[in-house]
């Protein structure tokens, strides 16, 4: 794993790690813009409880402090790409819903959509530096939408929203996590953190 | 045969001499001094609405023969009203403490007890030996959308009562205040201030959880602050700071993402660096209601001083600010 230790690809970790974390923060903020919207327009409840939901990759992680990096990205690239298959549908869906009458959650969502793609490719160009390279996506095709009332579906948003906001967090303390040198690294010693 | 009894305060309580028949000549005390015979009913000991100066030992002899029959330890109180509880996450990610207490006293012994539980996982909170009501819980996971469900039960002699919290992981993060905050004044910069703080040291990884900071200071003199947010950092210099007044500065902070603001630090104080005063004037003596140096509102020789020509010369309205600041300091001093 000598190149992944090299001075220069510790720096571009870094550097892509401090960018990982700007754009996981502007996706959480806008993430929770969008989760006011969503409960606003499809009228929910902004408490309600809405049990785990089946596909949607769930943030909470145990012994998360002694994961590996490479563990980190593989599950982050996992989930962002189940997002990214789960936010096309909701986008689909609002559509058929609500048609034109609603742009602005139409727009809202299909911003979401796009940073979450953009930071999956993120993620996939961390991991080409672990030398790992990410894992395919044949065989991981999105799972077919549910058979679900338009209530529950509505309930579903919620929680894949929700539970992507809970990633948005989790992500940017990953990367942190991510971006410290490593023990016994040959890496020079840390630059000052790209503005 | 000795034991405690406890009754509400405002109740009406019989005690009976142990097994003495109701007309048995008994003679009651209570603390050591006898009890007036008005308040017996036969051999029976009646307090009508007992308060709580009437808890205490009560003993009762046989007439003759002087021998203790019965004791008892009357203790009076309240059953406890709802609990007060609060959970808070000053250590994040490792766990979370809940404290509790009574709003008001029961003045009787109570016990508590706490359930805490995360989705289906019940979760044990390991009581605190100091402060005694407080108990501590370990993450099992983070980042979990799953709300926690604390229940306290407390419990005395006279009833029971319980409340419950319920929240989701991020919402009781709340760090500490930051520790050791400094101000200090910069040699030859008469309005600036530099102030440096340390993370709590209660935080456990401030790399991994960075701390953003809120700092806050006035001069002394006014009732209105100045706040700055920092997104990193341990350290800030104030640079409007108005030249010779004693400055209050406090420091709060907060993870950069989640949770709400600490509380605010301890307060320091600090006044900018001011020249040694080398003559004073006429001009430069103001009437003064305060014991403030007369030399506090005079720009120091280094200050640039407004070029009148400029200002006078200049189609555009220029706002010589140095000019505007002695205004302003002078306004300040007739308040």
């Amino acid at each position: 794993m000598a190149a992944a230790d090299s001075p220069s690809a510790a720096l571009r970790r870094r550097d892509l790690c401090s960018r990982g974390i700007r754009l996981a923060g502007k996706m959480r903020s806008d993430v929770i813009d969008l989760l006011d919207t969503y409960v606003e327009r499809q009228g929910l409840d902004a408490s309600a409880s809405v049990a785990a939901v089946e596909g949607v990759p769930a943030a909470a992680a145990e012994r998360w402090d002694e994961q590996t990096g490479t563990q980190r990205l593989l599950d982050n690239l996992a989930a962002y790409r189940a997002f990214r298959a789960l936010l096309a549908q909701m986008l689909e869906e609002q559509r058929e819903q609500l048609g034109e009458a609603d742009a602005a959650l139409g727009r809202a969502l299909a911003a979401v959509l796009l940073q979450v793609s953009a930071f999956a490719y993120h993620l996939e160009e961390l991991l080409r530096l672990e030398s790992r390279g990410p894992p395919s996506e044949e065989g991981a095709g999105p799972p077919p939408p549910p058979h679900l009332g338009l209530f529950e579906r509505k309930l579903r948003g919620l929680g894949v929203l929700r539970e992507l906001a809970q990633w948005a967090v989790r992500s940017a303390r990953d990367l942190r996590q991510l971006a410290k040198p490593s023990p016994g690294s040959s890496s020079a010693p840390s630059p000052a953190e790209s503005p | 045969d000795s034991h405690i009894q406890y009754e509400r305060v405002g109740a009406d309580v019989t005690m009976k001499c142990g097994s003495m028949d109701w007309d048995a000549a008994v003679t009651w005390t209570a603390n050591g001094t006898d009890i007036d015979e008005s308040h017996l009913n036969g051999s029976y000991l009646i307090l009508k609405k007992v308060d709580l100066t009437q808890s205490g030992q009560y003993s009762c002899y046989e007439g003759s023969s002087w021998h203790l029959k019965y004791q008892t330890y009357l203790r009076v109180g309240t059953p406890p009203k709802e609990p007060l509880l609060m959970c808070r996450s000053n250590n994040y990610p490792k766990g979370f403490y809940c404290s509790w207490h009574l709003p008001t006293p029961t003045y009787i012994p109570n016990s508590f007890n706490i359930s805490v539980i995360h989705g289906t996982k019940e979760m044990v909170c390991e009581k605190d030996v100091f402060p005694k009501n407080r108990c501590h819980i370990r993450y099992l996971q983070l980042f979990s959308t799953v709300k926690y469900k604390v229940t306290l039960t407390v419990t005395n002699a006279l009833g029971k009562n319980s409340t419950t919290l319920t929240f989701d992981e991020f919402a009781i993060v709340k760090p500490d205040p930051p520790e050791s905050v400094v101000a200090k004044p910069v040699p030859n910069n008469p309005r600036r201030l530099e102030v440096s703080w340390q993370n709590p040291s209660s935080w456990p990884d401030p790399e991994s959880f960075p701390l953003k900071f809120f700092l806050r200071y006035r001069p002394l003199i006014l009732d209105q602050w100045q706040h700055v947010e920092l997104s990193d950092g341990t350290s800030h210099t104030i640079t409007d700071a108005y030249a010779g007044k004693e400055y209050i500065i406090q420091v709060a902070a907060k993870d950069n993402d989640i949770g709400t603001w600490s509380d605010w630090s301890v307060a320091v104080h600090a006044t900018p660096w001011t020249e040694e005063p080398k003559h004073l004037t006429t001009e430069a003596q103001v009437t003064e209601t305060t014991s403030a140096s007369t030399s506090s509102f005079m720009p120091p020789p280094t200050t640039k001083i407004c070029d009148k020509g400029a200002v006078v010369g200049s189609g555009a309205v220029a706002v010589c600010w140095t000019a505007g600041l002695v205004l302003a300091a002078y306004g300040v001093l007739f308040i």
